[in-house]
């Protein structure tokens, strides 16, 4: 029930929410990360996601195994997009089913922060009058 | 011979996204790909090996896959 892709193809939330529900489940909790048009005052045209591909789904699969032993938790579906990204796609999302909605919160909010921190994928951020790849902590 | 591979901006620096080299360790590969591309320096590296990071230098052997890359930024 646990599923950690990278896709080229544009996100459809939905689908991966529903991937991961199980019957004792009560909710599950999604987070939908799209590209946001204005960063620190600048205007992103669009954006560039490369990622190490078998080293990403490793990781990402690291993370899901930590995830289950640290939450409550039923399934985790991720799902991050590489390639040219427009305004608004999502380049991220990532699903938690839990019997109990608080540790699906939890366990949600820490998989995004641990896979930003970790797993080898790059953003490049392509403006009007420049680009630039974006540092782990956010700095260009 | 290494496998070295680069992404992102470290892609942009060598211009490339693979090169091999000799199989040493990771702290010689790393001295040798700097000589090599001057830029490297100015940014501050991940390495890994075989998929894994390597924290501290690595011997490696013949056909290891070594990245080189900086700052992940995915999310």
């Amino acid at each position: 029930m646990n599923f950690a892709e990278l896709t080229t193809e544009p996100i459809e939330i939905t689908n991966v929410a529903r991937r991961v529900v199980p019957p004792e489940c009560g909710a599950t909790v999604t987070l939908d990360g799209y590209v946001r048009q204005f960063t620190k005052g600048r205007e992103t045209l669009y954006l560039i996601y490369e990622a190490y591909d078998e080293m990403a789904i490793k990781e990402m699969r690291k993370l899901i195994e930590a995830a289950a032993d640290k939450f409550e938790i039923s399934s985790v579906g991720i799902v991050h997009r590489t390639g040219r990204l427009e305004i608004g796609e999502t380049s991220v999302a990532i699903s938690v089913a839990a019997p109990h909605r608080k540790a699906a919160f939890q366990a949600c909010d820490w998989l995004i922060t641990e896979l930003k921190r970790t797993v080898p994928i790059w953003k490049k951020e392509v403006y009007a009058n420049g680009e630039e790849w974006v540092g782990g902590d956010g700095s260009r | 011979m290494a496998k070295v591979l680069f992404f992102g901006a470290t892609a942009d620096i060598a211009g490339t996204r693979q090169v091999d080299r000799p199989a040493v360790d990771t702290d010689c590969l790393l001295a040798e790909l700097i000589e090599e591309f001057p830029h490297l320096a100015s940014q501050r590296l991940l390495v890994s090996v075989n998929q894994e990071y390597a924290s501290s230098t690595i011997p490696l052997e013949d056909e290891d896959e070594v990245a080189i890359f900086t700052a992940v930024s995915g999310g």
